[in-house]
């Protein structure tokens, strides 16, 4: 900016624009996060998530010391069973086997988060291995991967999930285990087209010229333009496994009784939808509230990072 | 394109059989055999090491393995272990009901999905918009099986126009077919809208408007056509999703179908059959992947292989 060249002697404007930087000036965050503050979606988005997060927290304190929630997760109570919500003591209701809504929703909160996080994290790293190594090592590292990635994702999950847990036994670990078999290939067919690009740009050949080992290279000039494009597919994929871990749990191959997930709640309430419809339909909703925000905070970063979509 | 063609076909039989490995010995390694569901629970164990002989389960796994390959290359499917039914039959009369939702759920899905995002972008920031992106989230969001669960309490239980479960008329097929397309509708329209959006900004659509084509030959037809193409090579991706889902709306409405029967195959240790239709399934996604591969060169000249 130019200022001292400008006719404008009105101090006022001046000031104005010393206090207003001009649009380069900013810092990379400092613009993602005016870009975000401006995206209404994705605020909502992230709030929901964060609280979801605090919750989910608490769910897990509690689902490992169940006496920190005025009810136990776990407690049935046969003389007060479908208990609508709002009856007293039980802000939730209860559900058919008396126990407090309220308090298998915070740990199913707990455990669900947990899973999807977990997974996501896992595939996310093993994706990040496998997608750098062929994207960077064309020929038969590439070659080998590459086949790995398309076999992979041509797997129907569910079949996955069934030989495993059939396998190990029904439970969190073999659903984990499954949908982390499954959706490890998304991150790394994305991160090898990513450095693929990468790759052959100037910078990277620039640092070639340098006298730069290819590890250094790949860790400290390619990855980490990998991570915003990684992390808009995670919060995608973070929803996705939430889902599909509630899908395992509904069909009996996940979360086993009495331990709530949210998946495994609704199970327990299709029986009684006819009258009691509240004990599926509260962690229904529960679960189409924190995929939407998911989702919506990942139209926003994805708008974030890639500047050309936004405004759109 | 004949080559290329030629070196997806060899690829595409080497994933079949390193599935066709995968699958055989991780059903054998899985707790239980055929013993459970086929014969009395009291059974003798003498009884169930007879059993086991007379199928050949005594052997070396890839001994079985190998004998499994030869009679699928000969043509020969064999029979399930539990009914003796030949598996032939069971292709083609589960098949033909997979093939009937798997169908309708696609006509569901693009017959709503394209035009509803191709709406909502040519009336970007309207209410139309608005309503197409907030419907799209939620049915992203509404996980499938509860969504089948609400379908069923309104339809079947409060207004009782549809059945909530089997196979009959048409009308055994709305439910499953609604719950598979949905969260395809959602995608559809969202990925259908940003790609429309994307080229309405482009030099050719002003070239078209300024040519005199009416609004509607410009983004109905122009626009729209180099906007499927995205559209499309998602098509190939969601396939995999599609028949994932298939076997949970199929078991939740126990739509007799390859879902329904593989999931229960694979509970009753029905290995024959489990198997083979594991590899019908994985079969059927990598040739998806195929055809989205050679429509996308169709539709965008510029990629043609």
């Amino acid at each position: 900016m130019c200022a001292a060249e400008s006719p404008l002697t009105d101090i006022s404007v001046l000031a104005e624009q010393e206090t207003a930087p001009p649009y380069a000036s900013r810092s990379p965050l400092a613009e993602s996060w005016r870009s975000l503050k401006r995206n209404r979606g994705a605020l909502i988005g992230l709030l929901v998530v964060l609280c979801y997060l605090i919750v989910g927290i608490v769910g897990q304190i509690a689902f490992r010391n169940p006496g920190i929630l005025p009810h136990d997760y776990a407690t049935q109570d046969l003389m007060g069973t479908f208990q609508k919500p709002g009856a007293t003591g039980h802000l939730l209701g209860t559900d058919q086997l008396g126990r407090d809504m309220l308090s298998r929703l915070v740990v199913g909160i707990g455990i669900s988060l947990a899973v999807g996080f977990g997974v996501t994290a896992i595939s996310m790293v093993i994706g990040l291995l496998a997608g750098s190594i062929a994207g960077f090592r064309p020929g038969w590292p590439d070659t080998i991967i590459s086949a790995i990635i398309e076999i992979t994702w041509g797997f129907p999950l569910i079949l996955i999930a069934i030989i495993i847990a059939g396998a190990l036994g029904p439970g969190l670990t073999s659903i984990v285990l499954a949908i982390a078999l499954i959706n490890w290939a998304g991150f790394a067919r994305l991160i090898r087209g990513e450095v693929m690009v990468l790759r052959n740009q100037e910078f990277v050949q620039a640092a070639r010229a340098t006298g730069v080992g290819d590890w250094r290279i790949l860790r400290r000039h390619i990855l980490p333009h990998t991570v915003a494009p990684a992390l808009v597919m995670a919060s995608y994929y973070v929803a996705a496994a939430i889902i599909a871990e509630a899908a395992f749990s509904f069909i009996g191959l996940g979360a086993q009784p009495p331990t709530p997930s949210l998946g495994a709640m609704i199970a327990d309430g299709r029986n009684y939808i006819l009258l009691d419809h509240w004990i599926s339909t509260i962690p229904g909703l529960t679960i189409v509230l924190i995929v939407v925000a998911l989702n919506l905070l990942g139209d926003g970063l994805r708008d974030m990072f890639d500047p050309r979509l936004r405004n759109r | 394109m004949l080559p290329f063609l030629a070196r997806r076909t060899v690829r595409m039989f080497f994933i079949l059989l390193i599935a066709s490995i995968v699958v055989f010995y991780s059903l054998r390694f899985a707790p239980g055999d055929p013993t459970g569901a086929a014969l009395n629970p009291l059974a003798l164990e003498e009884v169930r090491e007879a059993y086991r002989h007379r199928l050949g389960l005594d052997r070396p796994v890839y001994q079985q393995y190998f004998t499994f390959l030869g009679n699928l290359v000969r043509g020969d499917l064999g029979v399930s272990i539990i009914n003796g039914e030949r598996i032939s039959n069971l292709l083609w009369s589960y098949g033909k009901n997979s093939l009937i939702l798997g169908l309708s759920a696609v006509v569901l899905t693009y017959g709503i999905g394209i035009p509803l995002g191709l709406l909502a972008a040519a009336r970007r920031n309207t209410w139309i918009d608005h309503l197409t992106s907030t419907f799209a989230a939620v049915l992203m969001g509404i996980p499938n099986f509860w969504l089948a669960l609400l379908l069923v309490y309104l339809f079947s239980s409060e207004l009782r126009w549809l059945p909530s479960s089997g196979s009959g008329g048409w009308k055994y097929l709305v439910m499953p077919a609604i719950v598979l397309a949905a969260e395809g509708i959602a995608v559809t329209a969202r990925m259908m809208r940003s790609a429309m959006l994307e080229q309405l900004g482009q030099d050719f659509v002003r070239t078209h408007r300024a040519k005199g084509l009416s609004e509607w030959t410009v983004v109905g037809r122009r626009v729209a056509r180099t906007a499927l193409i995205p559209v499309i090579s998602l098509a190939g991706l969601r396939f995999g999703w599609l028949i994932g889902y298939a076997l949970v709306v199929e078991t939740i409405f126990r739509w007799p179908g390859i879902g329904y029967l593989l999931v229960d195959s694979v509970l009753r240790r029905d290995y024959p059959v489990a198997q083979f239709f594991s590899l019908v399934l994985v079969f059927v996604v990598v040739l998806s992947n195929l055809f989205a591969d050679i429509l996308y060169g169709l539709a965008d000249p510029r990629v043609r292989v």
